[in-house]
């Protein structure tokens, strides 16, 4: 059984189908990158399935259980955690209380919460800066740092929204080797990304949107080279370059 | 880590205690009535601010309104006692716990929308209530007698009426609520409603992904807040003996719970005491040296302190005084990070 199903979702903003008729499920323990040009749709279904604007059409099933139109929160104590494409810590608390955020949704102590939070960050690599005010972070920081309060949840399902956006090359590569420490440790994980070689390298299938629609779906070796990939997306792109 | 935090309260529970030794003795050397009564008014808006600032200072919340809550818990206790004769003690908590209903009824609406719905709302219904009272002489054969006011009846010295001859018990009892109001805060910003709010105030969005109910989270602080300010209202209406719509339900005294918060700094257990020990004296002082000749400057000064405050101080008085204190206590407040 999959751990996430979506089945025929839809979503229109007025006169734009931001997403038309998407079907796509996750497997337990994979990593699907989903990719497609800005405005293929994607960051909206994440916001579908996290709950942040129901689907107008379709079913998202989550564990057997129909999770479509759900708050946030009701998605997230059902074990679905997402980052946003633009990281924002709580700014006025520190590194190590942004992560107890997350660390209280299952833990009902402050002192569990910190026991929590403190794991998280030495599993992320950032318990030397647990004191430090999160709005000082650099925004690579940031995100790992919105992803250390995503695990703080105990997530199942880990929602990825452009992680290593304005990372420099090694700073991506260490995200990379997070990521898949991540899913190692039992995390199945859907992101989307526009860095072909951070999706190229740690997808099992990768999944291409354009104009809300799916174009293919498979492997990233056979993917990269549909062509009707490569005319919709890859093409558009270098073909400007 | 459990020192960092052990750092951050020792000045400030040194600096607490001390406060309080201070307080609790000062009445020996302080025999005038008058500044007897500036010293419970500094405490009492002191309590209020901190009351208020449990919901907008924690959640960023602007309430305009919170005078409503305090004129229903006075209200409440008075109109108990004159007409059923219960204690003024019992009457607050049901005041304060009839305030808590009406702060969810008034929040819920707004805080399912952003952007400043709950300001301009709180305002709107502290007015509509004020105005009400001010022009409803009676309602239900219960006597409002309006604009008026209505006078807590003598009982002579009567503690389990909430009545005593002098000041001083009044200034025992309102440093008593200071204290539990400023532990209530203390508590909170330590406990999961603490982060809770916090993490709303910075992002919401950011929040509700991590599991957090805002509504519900804001509407608990707005219970506790309305609870907290009825009590208040109904310490002011036993204090003075008397209350009216316009100084226990008007603009005026939402105006100043908020102001004494955003200039001491908001989301602190000690901005709005600090800002309220500091502008409480100003406007006495103004009013008793200025007042006849310029009504209302003391308004004008409000608007100047707060205008210099936003400019300079945005996050309050407390906030420098805080840096300087962690620094000396060895924290590194601010510390910028290390580039990973």
């Amino acid at each position: 059984m999959p751990l996430l199903e979506v089945r025929g979702i839809r979503k229109a903003f007025g006169g734009l189908q931001a997403v038309k008729h998407l079907d796509f499920t996750v497997e337990p323990g994979e990593i699907l990158g989903i990719i497609g040009p800005n405005g293929a749709g994607k960051t909206t279904v994440f916001n579908m399935i996290a709950g942040y604007f129901p689907p107008d059409a379709g079913e998202i099933i989550f564990k057997g259980e129909a999770i479509a139109g759900m708050r946030p929160w009701e998605v997230s104590r059902r074990k679905i955690a997402r980052t946003f494409q633009l990281a924002r810590p709580f700014g006025d608390l520190t590194v190590l209380e942004n992560v107890m955020v997350g660390g209280f949704l299952h833990q009902g102590s402050r002192e569990a919460a910190r026991q929590k939070a403190e794991a998280v960050l030495r599993f992320v690599g950032m318990s030397p800066q647990a004191d430090v005010e999160a709005h000082t972070l650099t925004v690579v920081d940031r995100k790992r740092l919105e992803l250390a309060r995503c695990l703080a949840t105990d997530p199942e399902l880990l929602l990825l929204d452009e992680v290593v956006a304005g990372a420099t090359p090694a700073e991506a590569s260490a995200m990379m080797d997070l990521i898949r420490k991540i899913r190692d440790n039992g995390v199945t994980i859907l992101m989307v990304e526009h860095v072909m070689r951070v999706i190229m390298g740690l997808s099992h299938r990768v999944l291409v949107l354009h104009h809300g629609e799916t174009i293919a779906v498979g492997e990233p070796q056979a993917v990269s080279r549909d062509p009707a990939v490569l005319k919709a997306y890859l093409g558009e792109r270098y073909g400007q370059a | 880590m459990a020192n960092r935090h052990g750092n951050r309260s020792l000045p400030a529970s040194l600096a607490g205690t001390a406060a309080l030794l201070v307080l609790l003795l000062l009445p020996l050397l302080v025999r005038d009535e008058y500044y007897l009564h500036v010293l419970i008014g500094s405490l009492y808006f002191a309590y209020m601010a901190s009351a208020w600032n449990v919901v907008s200072g924690y959640t960023g919340q602007l309430s305009l309104g919170h005078s409503a809550l305090s004129g229903i818990g006075g209200y409440l206790s008075t109109l108990l006692f004159i007409n059923t004769g219960l204690s003024p003690w019992i009457g607050m908590v049901i005041g304060a716990a009839c305030a808590s209903a009406v702060g969810v009824l008034i929040g819920w609406p707004c805080f399912r929308l952003r952007g400043p719905y709950f300001a301009l709302t709180t305002i709107a219904f502290a007015e509509i209530l004020r105005i009400w009272t001010e022009n409803t002489e009676e309602i239900l054969g219960i006597e409002l007698r309006g604009a008026q006011g209505l006078s807590v009846p003598l009982k002579g010295h009567s503690p389990a009426l909430f009545q005593f001859q002098s000041k001083l018990p009044y200034y025992y009892i309102v440093i008593a609520m200071l204290v539990a109001v400023m532990a209530i805060t203390w508590w909170m910003e330590r406990s999961r409603l603490g982060f809770y709010l916090k993490a709303i105030r910075a992002d919401q969005d950011g929040a509700e992904a991590l599991g957090i109910n805002s509504t519900r989270t804001v509407l608990a602080a707005m219970a506790l807040s309305s609870f907290l300010t009825a009590l208040g209202g109904s310490f002011y209406a036993q204090y003075f003996r008397y209350i009216n719509p316009e100084r226990n339900m008007g603009l005026d005294l939402s105006i100043e719970m908020a102001l004494m918060g955003i200039v001491g700094g908001q989301g602190t257990v000690w901005g709005p005491v600090l800002g309220a020990c500091l502008l409480t004296p100003a406007g006495e002082i103004s009013r008793a040296t200025l007042g006849g000749k310029f009504p209302g400057l003391h308004l004008v000064m409000y608007g100047l302190v707060l205008v210099l405050a936003v400019l300079f101080l945005p996050k309050g008085l407390i906030h420098p005084i805080r840096r300087l204190a962690g620094r000396r206590a060895g924290r590194q407040v601010g510390k910028r990070a290390c580039p990973a």
